[in-house]
């Protein structure tokens, strides 16, 4: 039977690694590349990493290190996946085709697009055309606006004016293979996921959706796992405060006979 | 074992040949990336990754990679084959994925898209895979769970050729065979133990 | 450079980040904790004795729990709180580095004495010792790596071995950067461990160095044990800090009252506090001043910050401490280098190869950088 996932996320700012608090707020965590290091060592399920820069200044600010100070996403991805031994989704500022090829040939098996979905009604469709749907996975950021619940482009900055159950609808009629949904609102202030949202989006659409946004307790994934048909469960930064977190994530989901993997350890 | 292997992976230019790459490396096999004819002669074991559709798949692999040589070497001097996912499904002689193209042939089947049966589609995430005889390339597990990522599967003509299935809304294949040739849907490279599990079985071969 | 506007660290200064208004992550996370209530540490004390009689159920029942101290400050209050205030049991660990100063040796010895606790000093080969200073001053520009190391990799070893698996450290340390808010009730982690105790290097690291030879068996104590043997103990590293206010003035004025505790007799010459880092007699020193070679700060900067975010100290008070402290060649470098058997000339012209290039610039032969206060200065020869 296949096995719903829990998936961590990981979220790369100027070079480092962050925690991230309704996109507005950023705390620095360190290293970019030794976290995967440790996910895959917890043998995780899969990887997001994100790449939220908003310039191209990436710069850990010191040459004294054991690891590389690396200047540029792509040095970083590059170094990610060699420590990567689950399937990867990279996203974060794709424009073009060959932005995503040139992320597929460093590792990738997934790449994740955002604002280009929005910006280019056929950039969905050629990606597609040309990957595959399983490879494309469109990330939609949404808050509430006026009461209501608005898709986000730009990190969280523009309003596209549409409902989150509306753009799932229409990403996936344009060729995207999964769906990464995030709550702004709830990013970082672990009061638990949007469940209704999760819902709604899920029974919208046929294809996975990964529900991202608010976890500060184990029992918050069992929440989306119980009370959605989402595909997989996905945190960033309260994987980030334990050691073995992933490993000690699975065996609570497990404990609590939800139909995940058995926690493992891999020694890299 | 591993210790004597020599695997070329072939690149057709869309493949995640990086991460089969890294594992090779972290099971310490030497290997090679590389589409030459000598590579491909001089390797004991070839390997061939692939992710996207698979008409486009055929005709980069037409394109770049020698077919001739690699025949020699898998139908001739009998070396060992792995394709992996969309590696996989080319092995057939047919895929109707974006209109009908044409496999290399080597397992008789064809490739088509999952039915509907009200689950999401791609097939994404961990999923059981049960040899249908043991011991074989899962070793003295009966069954294990591995990554798919696919949407569309391979209908195996001779059942003979299947050495293991998977179900998500019907049965399929997951590992077929035929003598040397080896496909596998799901990605080993991704699959942590038992993708490690399994690329050392392969290499026994 | 950019300095936060409200305390006196630079950008870059480990891990920190400066928001929109010019305001540092440390002084941010600081913000957060003091405006945490009475009824939400009282809810965090519940939080800590439901998890540490989680944790305990799983060990084999020889100690309560195992304490990794220095003889420090924090070390006195941490015992304290967990014998006197909880009753237990706990087996003291110490990574003994071969720096301590006297008071150090004073205050470390006498804690089993004061604390009905059980108490385990450990120290590396001095030859070692004396290796791992000169290798880690060549190769990262910290001759006193292997002190982030054992204090970050031994007690955890022993913990495993004798199957305690409730640790209990001490201070959040990383509210220095503000990488962690109060309600990430942050655990220690290898992670952490690896990237900012260690900066990223291992004891493999220091293997087959041409001039310092180490082998495996010289670097035991540093081999941070496995996660399979982490899971199996049931190990988890508490920090005391998450539970209870933490407040080190007070908590320094009760354990001198209380049990004796020494500060340090003679001023440290690289800082104003007298109560910090009585263990290593180059934490504050040279250890430190090569903080300042590199990045232009030293600990004064960060004793001021902390005391400037508590309330005990105004910025101009904080940026003179800092004109004051943070570029004294400290008198322990003539101690280190005759320790290490190394000429002053070798020493600057190794460390020299660390100055930052943000940070430092070059003119007339001598190192210049920008002053918190305004202005340039130069700090010394450059001898490269």
């Amino acid at each position: 039977m296949k096995k719903r996932r829990l998936i961590p996320v990981v979220l790369l700012r100027n070079g480092w690694l962050v925690q991230s608090i309704q996109f507005s707020r950023y705390l620095n965590l360190g290293n970019p590349v030794w976290t995967v290091r440790r996910l895959s060592e917890w043998a995780s399920d899969e990887l997001i990493y994100l790449d939220i820069t908003s310039d191209d200044q990436y710069d850990l600010r010191r040459e004294d290190l054991g690891a590389p100070n690396r200047r540029t996403f792509l040095e970083i991805i590059g170094d990610v996946s060699k420590v990567t031994f689950m399937p990867m989704t990279v996203g974060g500022k794709i424009r073009t085709l060959d932005d995503i090829q040139v992320r597929l040939s460093l590792g990738a098996d997934k790449i994740s697009i955002n604002t280009m979905a929005f910006d280019d009604p056929t950039f969905i469709g050629r990606a597609a055309a040309q990957f595959g749907s399983q490879c494309i996975v469109v990330s939609i950021d949404y808050k509430e606006v006026g009461g209501a619940p608005r898709v986000m482009v730009q990190g969280g900055r523009r309003d596209t004016g549409l409902d989150p159950v509306a753009w799932a609808r229409t990403v996936e009629e344009r060729g995207a293979g999964e769906i990464l949904l995030n709550s702004i609102d709830r990013d970082g202030m672990k009061s638990g996921y949007d469940i209704d949202t999760i819902a709604r989006v899920c029974e919208a659409v046929r294809i996975p959706v990964i529900a991202q946004g608010g976890v500060g307790r184990w029992e918050h994934f069992e929440e989306a796992l119980s009370r959605t048909s989402v595909d997989a469960v996905a945190a960033a930064n309260i994987f980030q405060h334990t050691d073995q977190s992933v490993y000690y994530a699975k065996q609570h989901l497990m404990e609590a006979h939800h139909n995940v993997r058995e926690p493992g350890l891999i020694s890299l | 074992m591993s210790a004597d292997a020599r695997v070329c992976v072939l690149d057709y230019g869309s493949g995640n040949v990086k991460s089969v790459a890294n594992l090779l490396e972290y099971l310490r096999v030497e290997h090679v990336v590389s589409n030459s004819e000598s590579a491909i002669g001089d390797a004991t074991h070839l390997v061939l990754p692939g992710v996207g559709a698979f008409g486009a798949a055929m005709q980069m692999i037409r394109h770049n990679i020698p077919l001739p040589a690699v025949d020699a070497a898998v139908h001739v001097e009998h070396k060992p084959f792995l394709g992996i996912c969309v590696g996989m499904q080319v092995l057939a002689e047919s895929g109707d994925e974006f209109g009908v193209h044409e496999g290399l042939g080597w397992i008789p089947g064809s490739v088509r898209r999952f039915r509907d049966h009200g689950l999401p589609v791609p097939h994404m995430g961990w999923n059981e895979v049960s040899a249908t005889n043991a011991p074989g390339l899962l070793g003295e597990h009966r069954t294990l769970d591995f990554y798919f990522l696919h949407s569309f599967l391979f209908e195996a003509a001779n059942p003979a050729n299947v050495a293991a299935v998977t179900t998500y809304g019907e049965t399929f294949p997951s590992i077929i065979r035929r003598d040397n040739v080896v496909g596998v849907q799901f990605h080993p490279e991704k699959s942590q133990k038992a993708g490690m599990l399994l690329l050392e079985n392969f290499l026994r071969l | 450079m950019q300095y936060c506007r409200r305390c006196v660290y630079p950008i870059l200064a480990v891990n920190l980040h400066m928001d929109a208004e010019g305001i540092c992550s440390a002084c941010r996370v600081a913000e957060q904790f003091d405006h945490l209530t009475d009824e939400f540490w009282d809810a965090r004390k519940r939080v800590f004795e439901e998890t540490i009689a989680k944790i305990m159920k799983k060990g084999r029942g020889d100690y309560d729990c195992l304490i990794p101290v220095s003889g420090g400050k924090d070390s006195y209050y941490q015992t304290h709180k967990m014998v006197i205030e909880y009753g237990l049991k706990p087996l003291l660990v110490t990574y003994h580095g071969n720096n301590y100063l006297p008071e150090g040796d004073y205050n470390r010895d006498r804690m089993r004495q004061l604390f009905d606790a059980d108490h385990l000093v450990f120290g590396p080969s001095v030859a070692v010792l004396k290796k791992l200073n000169r290798l880690c001053f060549r190769k990262m520009g910290d001759m006193n790596w292997h002190a982030h190391c054992g204090i970050v990799s031994y007690p955890i070893i022993v913990a495993v071995k004798f199957q305690i698996p409730l640790i209990i450290w001490g201070e959040t340390s990383w509210d220095i950067s503000g990488m962690y808010a109060p309600n990430d009730l942050v655990e220690f982690s290898a992670r952490v461990r690896h990237e900012h105790d260690l900066r990223g290097f291992e004891w493999y690291d220091m293997l087959n160095d041409p001039q310092e030879p180490l082998t495996e068996k010289d670097l035991s104590w540093a081999k941070y044990p496995s996660d399979e043997e982490i899971i199996r103990v049931g190990v988890r590293g508490l920090y005391i800090g998450n539970f209870f206010r933490w407040d080190p003035n007070r908590q320094t004025a009760m354990i001198r009252e209380r049990y004796g505790w020494k500060a340090a007799e003679t001023p440290f010459e690289r800082t104003y506090r007298c109560i910090s880092n009585l263990d290593d007699r180059y934490e504050n020193g040279v250890h430190d001043l090569l903080k300042f070679v590199k990045f232009g700060y030293g600990r004064a900067s960060d004793h001021a910050s902390k005391d400037i975010r508590t309330d005990y100290m105004t910025r101009e008070q904080g940026i003179d401490m800092v004109r004051r402290y943070d570029h004294v060649v400290s008198k322990d470098l003539a101690h280190w280098l005759e320790y290490v058997d190394m000429s002053e000339a070798d020493f600057w012209k190794t460390a020299d190869r660390f100055r930052d290039k943000r940070v430092w610039r070059i003119e007339d032969g001598q190192w210049v950088k920008e002053n918190i206060w305004g202005g340039a200065s130069a700090y010394g020869p450059v001898r490269l």
